[in-house]
């Protein structure tokens, strides 16, 4: 028997990937008239209201066209399906939207998309070496980082860029450096332990 | 929506010159994002970026005064070995705003045209005696700090103009200064109260030139002129600091009356009036006081 599976039985990841699918679908739909990749556009004038924007993210560089009021979280999830950077409070209060920008920390919720003109954006998506975790994912996973494990891209992102900037941090320090993001299951022991892995590994 | 991003002060003031009041500066964005979910921005209005505004971005030293760009960040400025060694209570007041995330992005020009009472810039930029400099159409001009806010959230700031830099005069390195927020929490706070303190203090520990900036806690910003004459040539102990924390919760009550906040506030101002200038002095060994 080349196929023994069943059609109708799913595994939880074919579900899962299903459904999101789905979601992703109507998100692009209804976000059409927001931001558009200029190839689906070809080559016509931008829609009205729609400006150009050349963004780098992860290494790659991106054109697009987008709304001004559009921020750059919408572009990075529903443009460019990087969701791996995910939306919370959407207010700038939570940090589970962090990514860098240029090196530094930001809340991509929190910045217009135009304002990353030009700009180097990394979110956790880039962290990956192909299909290798970064020594940062691996210590959350190692030190147990996380419970619901949504505001990890963010706590992760945060890691990186202490990281970056102060390679062998104390507790204080790691303290002060992911203090921008909100744990809503209050796993900060293991998070700072992970941190604490995560520079001993770097 | 139109969406422009200023080179130089003069892009700013040209698009100023053609659009009018149709132009919406925004720097950082970390007020500006949050009020536009709020009250959405006109669908013809002009956002101009000014975060990377060449001339709003500098912090230097001319003779004895400091200059900061509007568009400089709170990160900035509290990395900044000027701003630290020159004027230690503005770096310490830029380093507790918000999280990373906000300092990376919220603007020292952003802080103070939004004006929010609970700023955290703008208590130390008063003890400093700072300067704002606005750009416009009508030319520059130049105010002291204690006159730029006409009532929360109202900078006197006409249509057609920018807040291009704050400046003040550098500190003497025997100058003693305290910033202190008070917030529900540690990090991603808003300032309940914040405190700014600035003074000299002789070899025989009396002081001079005192200057006292509270924040959230009077309707518009001032400093205290009642409690920093009753400072001035007094000996820096705890006694005399009690006297000048009375003065200050005194002060608020005769302008805003007894509200509901004011059991909480009257203490609350009075201790911390107290603590931020034993923190000054030298003499806060932590604990309550």
């Amino acid at each position: 028997m080349p196929n023994k599976k069943k059609p109708s039985s799913l595994s939880r990841r074919q579900f899962i990937k299903g459904v999101s699918t789905g979601v992703a679908g109507t998100i692009a739909t209804t976000k059409l008239a927001r931001a558009l990749p200029i190839e689906k556009l070809e080559k016509a004038a931008p829609p009205e209201g729609h400006l150009p924007l050349e963004l780098k993210v992860n290494g790659k560089p991106y054109q697009l066209y987008v709304e001004p009021q559009t921020t750059l979280v919408e572009v990075l999830r529903n443009e460019l399906q990087l969701t791996g950077t995910k939306v919370s409070c959407n207010h700038g209060e939570c940090g589970a939207c962090t990514v860098l920008l240029d090196g530094k920390a930001v809340y991509s919720c929190h910045i217009l998309a135009l304002d990353a003109q030009g700009k180097s954006v990394t979110t956790i998506e880039g962290l990956l070496n192909g299909e290798e975790l970064h020594p940062i994912q691996k210590a959350f996973i190692k030190k147990d980082g996380y419970q619901c494990g949504f505001c990890t891209p963010g706590q992760i992102m945060s890691t990186q860029a202490l990281l970056l900037k102060n390679p062998n941090p104390t507790k204080e320090e790691i303290l002060d450096g992911l203090s921008g993001n909100l744990c809503r299951c209050g796993a900060y022991p293991k998070i700072i332990e992970s941190v604490e892995e995560a520079a001993k590994v770097k | 929506m139109h969406y422009y991003r200023a080179k130089n002060l003069k892009d700013i003031l040209n698009l100023f010159e053609s659009e009018g009041d149709r132009v919406h500066l925004i720097a950082g964005g970390t007020d500006v994002l949050v009020e536009a979910r709020q009250k959405p921005l006109p669908q013809d209005a002009f956002l101009l970026d000014i975060s990377q505004t060449a001339d709003l971005r500098h912090i230097n030293e001319q003779g004895q005064t400091i200059h900061i760009g509007a568009s400089v960040t709170h990160q900035e400025l509290a990395e900044s070995a000027l701003i630290r060694q020159s004027a230690p209570l503005l770096a310490q007041a830029c380093r507790q705003i918000g999280s990373l995330q906000i300092r990376n992005r919220g603007t020292l020009g952003g802080n103070i045209c939004n004006a929010s009472p609970c700023a955290d810039t703008v208590p130390p930029l008063l003890a400093l005696n700072a300067n704002v400099h606005i750009a416009g159409l009508q030319g520059k001009r130049t105010v002291p700090v204690a006159e730029f806010f006409d009532s929360p959230y109202h900078p006197l700031l006409n249509n057609g103009e920018v807040v291009s830099a704050v400046s003040f005069a550098k500190l003497e390195p025997t100058t003693r200064t305290a910033f202190y927020k008070l917030g529900r929490r540690k990090a991603l706070a808003i300032s309940r109260i914040n405190m700014a303190v600035v003074f000299k203090m002789t070899e025989e520990g009396f002081l001079e030139d005192v200057r006292l900036a509270p924040g959230s806690v009077f309707p518009a910003w001032h400093r205290v002129s009642e409690a920093e004459t009753f400072l001035e040539n007094k000996k820096a102990q705890l006694s005399v600091f009690e006297e000048a924390g009375k003065l200050v919760a005194d002060k608020m009550i005769a302008i805003s009356g007894r509200r509901w906040s004011t059991p909480y506030k009257e203490p609350v101002v009075a201790a911390l009036v107290k603590r931020t200038l034993a923190i000054a002095a030298g003499v806060y060994k932590g604990g309550k006081l």
